[in-house]
């Protein structure tokens, strides 16, 4: 199906992560009062970069919560619209029981997102190809900030270096290829837009809910028609959720924990052996080389490859474990229905994620221990059947592809169990026992990242219904 | 091994105990039912077990429908057993449920008079699923230990270089050299003969008779499929997102281990063609749960452990239960990606199920009216009984599978294929 996506209309992280702009920095803010929104927005508008054709040294993207869309004057019949864990919110009980924010992973110990903490209405998304620049773009943004009388609540800085996340595995290879953005073109298989772009169709070819209003909310006629026909304005086109994580890498122990585990019978190291497990809880060689094709050592000539599945070669997980973190992040064509075939990838196309995260810390190699990990960062259409689904049922779930105490080994909670890690091999599995929890969640929150259309609008609401219900 | 039985025991409930027994299901809830004064946990061949409560309501036309409070339990024959030993064993907590109903005669009571009225307040199962037929509690938990042992004897050591053909052998011996493991050497018991043969009359007499009446049926065919597509054409439906408030208190219930239960209820369609053609479905199901998808998977769909479809009120409304492994969110896509035509000719003649085209097309397919739809008509299950919590269904057939490798013989090949399920 061809499908014509208003590139100029959707923000620019949908299309690329800015990798040609290595300085990026994160702000969360708080509106502070009901002027600060609007005058924000207008101050925005013009800086912010659409999906479109892109060369330039600085990029500026902005989401909101639903708090945020709210104190903006969102009439309540549009904002009921979004979905309800949007609305909701990422740290209730339900959600934490869900996602595996479980103690010290709780959101009543998160550095910010907590209920009770500081309300987050919007995040600023900055990114720039220098230093300077993004300097002078954030003392821009913080002096309109004070201005408009709106608070940053965090300012989430980022590592410069973007191909390798903290524990040292060349990262970000394996994305969607979305149909309808340039790199479709390709020829592999495409993910339908609509599991990125809200007003498009979606893995089922069919239109995920979003926000619509009737025309008559409408009156300057800023926003899209409802391309369901339903004749409503609609706020959702080339808008998309934004999923905001910060999670804290525990590089020493990680290290710490592959390195005893491979020990010689007589205590000494074995760095191949290390390096070789490591691969195995991951899926990929740190240079990034996937099991799969290179099952016994390194090769970095493979280090980008993404062009596999695993049923064929690997069904058994032989090469590349069941359990493994990107055999658990996208199974491909492993699960069912019937492994091997499109069916199973159909299936799976329905539980893609486009990650746009960035590291943060100074990395384990260098300066003192200081806190390192990653700002995950994700987009989706529908955070119930992509981020949540990815993040519980095949993340988080320790009976995953057949397995019976094993959450990913790298990212894995194991609040409720979980430690164990199987590598099958010959004749039989290697069996790998309390496992630490190698990642802890700091932060997050679940973000709309609107079209610029949409946008727009949001610029010129008058601001919070009087009683209008807001709630953190 | 035993078969396995399906129990559904209803009872209404008075306006003024709904109240109070809303809080006793919240207390139930969070102290389980496998310990006193329930016990399940010390009750024969209780794989699951819930409460739940369906509220006062009124029928399409207008008619109340009293609240109502159903139990139900996923047993091993026999039932007597079980019914008995619900009041023997359980008969606190069975007291104190009831307790709310009207009529029930105990904890006074005496105990036949407690067990009958039971027996009375059961409902029929229009059509009950079972994973796999005849694996019994105790099988599942015997292998789900010799599957530990195994895997405990294979930490013990390092086994590269070895053939898989000599480890075979030595976890054979290890088996069979241990009193506690070597009822494994031996594949499990068949159910009873009685039910086998049961079943195997049952299996082959449907389609016969079928085939008797056939002439009738197709004459007839033509008739009932037109008129249930005009039917279709006239639905009228609307389906709502459920509010935030249903979803909380839906979840809050939710994603404790990898296992669930889900419970939903709903009105049938009102005329003579939609209540033939939903029953004429639940006999094509429960002939397909008995004889057809008695093993591993329901029509591909392998991560329910049991499923019932109950008629109530007199074939006004239906509730459909499971124990599930995963989440909604899973469980629902396994639905429309798998077995969507399944859960159309079923649900098709619900009152708020996405409009259906010919009986199996349309429908689920709808994926967010479909999942609103099944939320909108979901039942919290507050108090819920698992006897293997930490098992999925795939665990517990691997688990057979490593049992029955245990016997006869095999090539190099078939035995490294077997090392591979440990």
């Amino acid at each position: 199906m061809a499908i014509n996506l208003d590139l100029d209309d959707i923000q620019g992280l949908v299309a690329r992560g800015y990798s040609g702009l290595r300085h990026a920095r994160f702000t969360l803010f708080g509106a502070g009062g009901p002027a600060a929104g609007p005058a924000l927005l207008s101050w925005l508008l013009p800086r912010i970069t659409p999906a479109g054709r892109f060369s330039s040294d600085a990029a500026v993207q902005v989401a909101f919560t639903a708090a945020g869309l709210r104190g903006l004057g969102l009439p309540e019949q549009a904002a009921a619209g979004f979905s309800l864990e949007f609305l909701g919110g990422m740290a209730t009980p339900n959600r934490s029981r869900f996602l595996g924010d479980a103690g010290d992973s709780a959101p009543d110990s998160w550095a910010w997102g907590a209920p009770g903490g500081p309300a987050i209405d919007g995040l600023v998304l900055l990114y720039a190809r220098s230093a300077d620049l993004l300097n002078e773009l954030h003392a821009e943004l913080m002096r309109r900030l004070a201005e408009v009388g709106a608070r940053e609540i965090t300012v989430l800085d980022t590592l410069e270096r973007l191909d390798r996340e903290p524990f040292g595995f060349r990262d970000g290879i394996s994305q969607p290829v979305v149909e309808g953005l340039p790199k479709a073109a390709g020829g592999q298989r495409t993910v339908a837009a609509g599991e990125f772009v809200l007003g498009y169709p979606n893995g089922y070819g069919q239109l995920t809910d979003r926000p619509l209003l009737p025309r008559s909310g409408d009156p300057g006629r800023l926003l899209p028609p409802d391309p369901g026909g339903s004749g409503a304005a609609d706020l959702g086109r080339n808008g998309t959720y934004l999923v905001l994580r910060q999670l804290e890498q525990d590089v020493e122990g990680f290290w710490r924990y592959v390195g005893e585990a491979t020990q010689r019978p007589d205590g000494s190291a074995d760095p191949a052996a290390r390096a070789a497990l490591a691969a195995k809880l991951v899926g990929r060689w740190q240079s990034g080389a996937p099991l799969v094709k290179a099952p016994d050592r390194d090769d970095p000539s493979l280090a980008t490859v993404n062009d596999f599945g695993y049923y064929h070669t690997d069904p058994l997980g032989m090469a590349c474990p069941l359990g493994a973190h990107i055999r658990r992040m996208n199974p491909r064509d492993s699960l069912d229905p019937q492994p091997g075939t499109s069916a199973s990838l159909d299936v799976n196309g329905l539980h893609r994620l486009i990650r746009r995260g960035r590291g943060y810390g100074p990395g384990a190699a260098d300066g003192p221990r200081q806190a390192t990990g990653i700002h995950f960062i994700c987009l989706a259409a529908n955070l119930s059947r992509q981020f949540e689904f990815v993040q519980h049922t095949w993340l988080n779930n320790p009976t995953f592809n057949g397995l019976y105490d094993d959450t990913d080994p790298l990212t894995g909670s194991r609040h409720g169990g979980g430690g164990t890690f199987t590598a099958p091999a010959r004749p039989v599995r290697r069996r790998y026992r309390d496992l630490p929890q190698f990642v802890r969640t700091r932060g997050g929150a679940y973000f709309f990242l609107p079209g610029i259309s949409a946008l727009r609008y949001l610029a010129q609401l008058p601001g919070p219904v009087p009683s209008g219900p807001r709630t953190g | 091994m035993p078969y396995q039985v399906g129990v559904t025991i209803r009872a209404e409930v008075g306006a003024d105990q709904v109240p109070p027994l809303r809080k006793w299901l919240a207390a139930v809830a969070q102290q389980g039912l496998a310990e006193p004064p329930f016990d399940f946990a010390h009750l024969r061949g209780v794989h699951f077990a819930r409460f739940y409560l369906l509220e006062e309501t009124a029928d399409l036309a207008g008619q109340p429908i009293p609240a109502s409070l159903v139990f139900m339990s996923d047993v091993d024959a026999p039932l007597r057993r079980h019914l008995t030993e619900l009041v023997d064993v359980a008969g606190d907590g069975i007291d104190q449920a009831f307790g709310h109903c009207a009529g029930y005669p105990g904890p006074g009571g005496r105990r036949r008079a407690r067990i009958a009225w039971l027996r009375r307040h059961q409902l029929p199962a229009s059509a009950f699923y079972v994973n796999t037929v005849g694996r019994g509690l105790d099988q599942i938990r015997q292998e789900a230990r010799l599957r530990d042992a195994l895997e405990n004897y294979l930490d013990q050591r390092d086994w590269a270089g070895r053939a898989a053909a000599g480890l075979r052998r030595e976890l054979q011996a290890f088996v069979a050299g241990r009193a506690d493991l070597s009822w494994a050497m031996k594949p499990p018991a068949p159910p009873p003969l009685p039910f086998r043969a049961r079943e195997a009359v049952h299996k082959v007499a449907v389609p016969l008779a079928l085939l008797l009446v056939s002439p009738a049926l197709l004459a007839v065919l033509p008739f009932w499929i037109v008129a249930l597509r005009i039917a279709e054409l006239q639905d009228r439906t609307e389906i709502e997102r459920p509010t935030q408030q249903q979803m909380d208190e839906l979840e809050a219930y939710e994603d404790f281990g990898p296992q669930n239960p889900y419970a939903v209820v709903g009105f049938l369609k009102p005329g003579r063609l939609r209540l033939l053609t939903t029953r004429a479905v639940q006999m094509a199901t429960s002939y397909g749960t008995r004889h057809l998808f008695t093993h591993d998977s329901l029509a591909g769909v392998k991560t329910i452990h049991f499923a019932r479809w109950v008629p109530l009120d007199g074939w006004r409304r239906m509730t459909f239960t499971s124990n599930y492994d995963g989440a909604v969110e899973a469980y629902n896509d396994d639905f429309i990606t798998e077995i969507w035509w399944g859960l159309n000719a079923v649900f098709g003649g619900a009152v708020g199920y996405p409009p259906t085209r010919w009986l199996i097309w349309g429908g689920a397919k709808l994926e967010q009216p479909f999942k609103y739809t099944l939320r909108d008509h979901q039942v919290p299950v507050p108090a819920w009984y698992t006897a293997y919590p930490a098992l999925t269904a795939a665990n517990i057939e691997n688990n057979a599978r490593i049992r029955a490798g245990l016997r006869g013989g095999m090539s190099p090949a078939q035995a490294e294929q077997w090392l591979s399920l440990l």
